[in-house]
C-alpha cells in the first residue's frame, strides 16, 4: 500500500467513525422526541391550556403550571439577563487585564457549573426562610442565579469578537467610552448577546431542582409573585411519580410542551438571529 | 514592492508640492545640514511640533527622542520598515495609545502651543480636532448616514436639513457621494472595502478636524481604490494638515510634500519628499528607498 492509499484509508475510517457517532447521538435525541410526541400529543386539547391541574380522577389541564413556568422564567430572566450582560460588559471592556476581572471570571466559571440543587438550597436559606414561605419570586431568583453566569460568559465572548479596531476608530472620533460601548459595541454584538439571553431562557425554563425549594408548587391558578406557584418541571416530577393514570397523561403533555418550547427557542436563535449579522 | 522605486516613480510624480511655493523653500533648505538632522522644516508654519518624544510598550522602547515638525496644510508621510515606530508616533498625536494599559509617552507634542500629552487636555475634544483613519476600514454597525452623523452629533446640535447637508458635504469630500447617495439608509458594512475606507474618511472629515492622521489607509485596498484614496488626500491637503503612514514608497512620493524615514524607533531623515527620494543624505535612507533592506 502506498502512502497515499494508506492516507485515504485512514480518511475513510475517520469519516465513517464521525458519521457513526453522529448517528449515535441523533438516535437518542430522535427517540426522546418521538417518545414525547407519541405519549404527549394525543392528550393535548384546549382544556390543557384553560384548566388548572385537577384532583385525581377529575378533568383538568395545565394552565396554572404553564402560566407559572412563564412567570418564574420571566422573573429569572428580568433579574438575570441585565446583571449578566452588565457583568459581561465589565469583563469585556473595563476589566480587561485587571486582576479583579480575572477573579470574577474564575468564580463565574465555578458558578456556571454549580449543581442547580445547591442554588435552590441557597435561595431557600436566604429568601424562603427570610420571607417565611415559598414564593414565585424565590423561584425566579434561583433561576436568575443559573442565568447570570451563562449571560456573563456569552456577553463577554460576543463583545470580545468586536475588533479592537472598531473601538479605536470610535475613540479616535472623540466618542466617550460609555457611548462607544452602548451605541457601537452593543450594536455590533447584539445578535450574539440576544442569542445568549434566549439560550439562557431555554436553559432555566426546564430547571427543576432550583424550584423544589423555592417556588414549590400550587394546585390552583396563581399569578401572585409572593405565593407558591405551579410550574411545569415540578408538575411533571409530581404527576409522573403519582399512581394515577390521568396524571401520567398530563405529565407527558407537560414534558412535550416544555421540550418543544425549548426546541422552538433554539430554532429561533439559529434561523432568525443568525442571518442578521 | 518594486525596487528602484524612486528611479521610476519620482520623475513621474505630479504632487502639487513640486509646483507650489514649497519648492523655493525646500531647495534653499536642501543644502543645510541642520534641516535634515534636526528634522525641522524651516519657514513653513508648523502645526504639530514633536520634541524629545519617547514611547514605551511596557519595557520595549518604540520611539527614541523623536523631534519632528509637521507642516500646516501639507501632507507629511512617515515611511520605514515594519516595527520602526511610524504608526506609534501617529498614535501619539491623538493619544489613542491610551486605550491600552502599559503604553506610555514622554516628551511633548505641541499643537497650537498646547502640549497634547498633558493630562489636563480633554481627550475627546483633542480627538475631535485630530481625526484618524485606520488600516482596516471600520464602518460602525449602522447606516451610512448615521456612520457620519454619529460623530457630528457629539459636538454640534444641527437641524435635520443642516445634518443632511453635512453628511452630503463630507461624503462629497471623500468622493463617495455619487456612489452612496441612493442608499444612505443602507448598512455601512455592505459597501466594498474601498468604499468603506472612504466612508471612514468622510466620517473623520465630517467633524471638521484640523489634522487628519492616516495609518496605512490604502494597504488593504486594491490599486483602483488606492488611487481614489490618494486623489482624495490630494484634495484634502488644501484644507487639512495630513500625516500619512505608508509602507508604499511610491505612495509617499506621490502624495506627500514632506517625508520622514523611520528606522528602529528613530527618525533617520526628514526632508521634503523630492530631496529625500532623489538625494538622501543618510546611507540607511538610500538603502531603504532603493530596496536594499527593510
Amino acid at each position: 500500500m502506498t502512502l497515499y492509499q494508506k492516507r485515504k484509508a485512514i480518511n475513510h475510517f475517520n469519516m465513517a467513525m464521525c458519521v457513526l457517532t453522529t448517528i449515535f447521538g441523533l438516535f437518542w435525541l430522535v427517540w426522546l422526541l418521538w417518545t414525547l410526541v407519541s405519549h404527549g400529543i394525543g392528550y393535548i386539547d384546549w382544556q390543557v391550556f384553560t384548566e388548572p391541574t385537577p384532583a385525581p380522577g377529575n378533568d383538568g389541564g395545565l394552565s396554572n403550571a404553564i402560566v407559572g413556568s412563564v412567570i418564574v422564567t420571566a422573573v429569572g430572566t428580568l433579574i438575570g439577563a441585565p446583571i449578566g450582560i452588565f457583568a459581561g460588559t465589565y469583563l469585556a471592556e473595563y476589566g480587561r487585564g485587571s486582576r479583579i476581572a480575572a477573579v470574577v471570571r474564575f468564580f463565574n466559571d465555578v458558578l456556571l457549573s454549580a449543581p442547580s440543587i445547591i442554588i435552590g438550597l441557597f435561595v431557600y436559606e436566604i429568601v424562603v426562610v427570610t420571607m417565611g414561605h415559598f414564593s414565585a419570586l424565590a423561584g425566579g431568583i434561583a433561576l436568575s442565579l443559573i442565568m447570570i453566569p451563562l449571560n456573563v460568559r456569552i456577553t463577554e465572548n460576543m463583545m470580545r469578537l468586536v475588533s479592537d479596531q472598531m473601538r479605536e476608530a470610535a475613540a479616535a472620533l472623540g466618542i466617550p467610552r460609555w457611548k462607544v460601548i452602548t451605541r457601537i459595541i452593543y450594536r455590533a454584538a447584539l445578535s450574539g448577546i440576544i442569542t445568549g439571553v434566549i439560550l439562557g431562557i431555554a436553559r432555566i425554563a426546564g430547571e427543576t431542582a432550583p424550584l423544589l425549594f423555592t417556588a414549590l408548587n400550587n394546585n390552583f391558578f396563581s399569578t401572585n409573585l409572593l405565593a407558591p406557584i405551579a410550574n411545569l418541571p415540578i408538575m411533571i416530577f409530581q404527576f409522573a411519580l403519582s399512581p394515577y393514570e390521568d396524571w401520567h397523561h398530563l405529565a407527558w403533555v407537560g414534558a412535550f410542551l416544555i421540550t418543544f418550547a425549548i426546541l422552538a427557542l433554539n430554532v429561533v436563535v439559529r434561523f432568525v438571529l443568525r442571518p442578521s449579522k | 514592492m518594486a525596487r528602484n522605486s524612486y528611479d521610476t516613480e519620482t520623475p513621474a510624480r505630479t504632487t502639487p508640492a513640486s509646483t507650489d511655493t514649497d519648492v523655493g523653500h525646500t531647495e534653499g533648505q536642501s543644502g543645510g545640514d541642520d534641516a535634515r538632522q534636526g528634522v525641522v522644516p524651516k519657514d513653513n508654519p508648523c502645526k504639530i511640533a514633536v520634541r524629545d518624544l519617547c514611547f514605551n510598550y511596557g519595557d520595549f522602547q518604540a520611539l527614541k527622542n523623536i523631534n519632528v515638525d509637521i507642516v500646516d496644510k501639507e501632507v507629511t508621510a512617515f515611511i520605514g520598515p515594519s516595527g520602526c515606530g511610524k504608526s506609534t508616533l501617529l498614535r501619539c498625536f491623538n493619544r489613542i495609545f491610551e486605550l491600552y494599559p502599559g503604553h506610555s509617552a514622554s516628551g511633548t507634542v505641541e499643537m497650537d502651543g498646547m502640549n497634547l500629552l498633558d493630562k489636563s487636555v480633554d481627550l475627546n475634544v483633542l480627538r475631535a480636532k485630530i481625526g484618524m483613519v485606520f488600516q482596516k476600514p471600520t464602518p460602525f454597525p449602522m447606516s451610512i448616514y448615521d456612520n457620519i452623523a454619529f460623530g457630528v452629533r457629539l459636538y454640534e446640535k444641527l437641524k435635520r436639513h443642516e445634518m443632511d447637508e453635512r453628511v452630503e458635504w463630507s461624503l462629497r469630500k471623500a468622493a463617495l457621494w455619487d456612489e452612496v447617495k441612493d442608499k444612505l439608509r443602507g448598512n455601512g458594512s455592505a459597501l466594498s472595502g474601498g468604499q468603506q475606507q472612504r466612508l471612514c474618511i468622510a466620517r473623520a472629515v465630517a467633524v471638521k478636524p484640523e489634522v487628519l492622521l492616516l495609518d496605512e489607509p490604502a494597504s488593504a485596498l486594491d490599486p483602483v481604490a488606492t488611487l481614489k484614496i490618494e486623489e482624495l488626500v490630494h484634495e484634502l491637503r488644501e484644507e487639512y494638515t495630513i500625516v500619512i503612514v505608508t509602507h508604499n514608497m511610491q505612495q509617499a512620493a506621490r502624495v506627500a510634500g514632506y517625508t520622514a524615514f523611520f528606522h528602529l524607533g528613530e527618525v533617520v531623515e526628514y526632508a521634503d519628499t523630492d530631496t529625500l527620494f532623489t538625494n538622501p543624505r543618510e546611507k540607511r535612507t538610500e538603502d531603504y528607498i532603493t530596496g536594499r533592506y527593510g
